[in-house]
């Protein structure tokens, strides 16, 4: 019996909206990379691939009459594993056999909307690993050299003050649940 | 993926003394470019036909039904289409054979009214689907 195998899609979101990073939820985006794989691949990839995005699919009708319904918190999309509004990082998981369906619908994304508001933007791809772990390690790689980028096109002094005195500011506290930001663990750099 | 063909050979036998039979045996897979499909489309409830031009668009849209813009980007031919049995003659592209042919199957409706494609013959090439033993009468 082989073990079921996933794919785990990295990518970020652009926009020129600022207000788009508020509605960079993750029922949002998984209603929009729900929406471009159907109109990309139609029915069959709508299918392939919304066997992760929908797990709630088979909630089997109103159940028996005078059974108890235990309601879990169910999560809208279980498809988006990892969200970050302030970076506008999007961590996505499929079948291994359908992650390229996956893939190609999402240059379709255009825009996202929430609460009736409409934002256009797109998605780039970063990685696509097989396991969280190989993704949040690319993701800790390359969110230092964005940083190193940032410092390098800042206009003026007190910019670059700016960002340098945060960098070394931000440090990795252990705590007892899980601790904050992953992806700032050079604090000392 | 298997490209174009894959070609096995075979070399004669030897015999003693005598030099090597030249024979060489050729087997291509998968090394045709287009499938033809023979189509019937049935409409049980009657009603006006679709002309070519029609029954193009209904081929297209179920294929963007079930296999969305991809789908009905596949370059799929009428060749030939008659109105009056509502038959015709698709070729399409070997390795959209499988989407074309599950589309054709799942298409449910055309303009309301109930429809179904029937495949009749299927080949890769043309000159097949010119005669059908399925339709041979047997005194």
């Amino acid at each position: 019996h082989a073990a079921l195998s996933r794919r785990y899609v990295l990518c970020e979101v652009v926009s020129e909206d600022p207000r788009c990073r508020q509605c960079i939820e993750d029922r949002a985006l998984g209603l929009a990379v729900r929406d471009a794989i159907a109109r990309v691949h139609g029915d069959y990839g709508l299918a392939c691939c919304s066997i992760s995005f929908t797990g709630a699919g088979e909630t089997g009708g109103p159940g028996g009459a005078g059974s108890l319904r235990v309601r879990s918190p169910v999560r809208v999309c279980p498809a988006v594993k990892y969200l970050n509004a302030y970076t506008g990082t999007v961590l996505l998981r499929c079948r291994k056999d359908s992650y390229r369906l996956l893939c190609s619908a999402l240059p379709f994304v255009r825009y996202l909307e929430s609460r009736a508001q409409r934002y256009p933007c797109f998605l780039n791809t970063l990685h696509v690993g097989g396991t969280i772990r190989t993704c949040q390690k690319f993701l800790i790689q390359y969110n230092r050299t964005q940083l190193l980028r940032l410092l390098q096109n800042c206009k003026n002094e007190e910019e670059r003050q700016c960002i340098q005195k945060s960098l070394l500011s931000c440090s990795l506290t252990e705590e007892q649940s899980q601790s904050g930001d992953e992806e700032e663990d050079d604090g000392t750099e | 993926r298997r490209r174009g063909g894959r070609a096995a050979r075979a070399r004669g036998p030897a015999g003693r003394g005598m030099a090597a039979a030249a024979f060489e045996r050729r087997v291509l897979r998968r090394a045709a470019e287009h499938h033809y499909l023979r189509v019937r489309l049935e409409l049980p409830d009657g009603g006006v036909r679709p002309n070519a031009a029609q029954f193009k668009q209904l081929v297209v849209t179920a294929l963007r039904e079930l296999h969305g813009e991809v789908g009905a980007a596949l370059p799929v031919d009428v060749l030939t289409y008659e109105e009056k049995t509502l038959s015709a003659i698709l070729r399409v592209i070997s390795s959209g054979l499988v989407k074309l042919w599950s589309a054709l199957t799942l298409l449910g409706f055309y303009q309301n009214r109930r429809c179904a494609f029937r495949v009749l013959q299927t080949s890769p090439f043309l000159l097949a689907l010119s005669g059908n033993s399925r339709e041979l009468v047997l005194d």
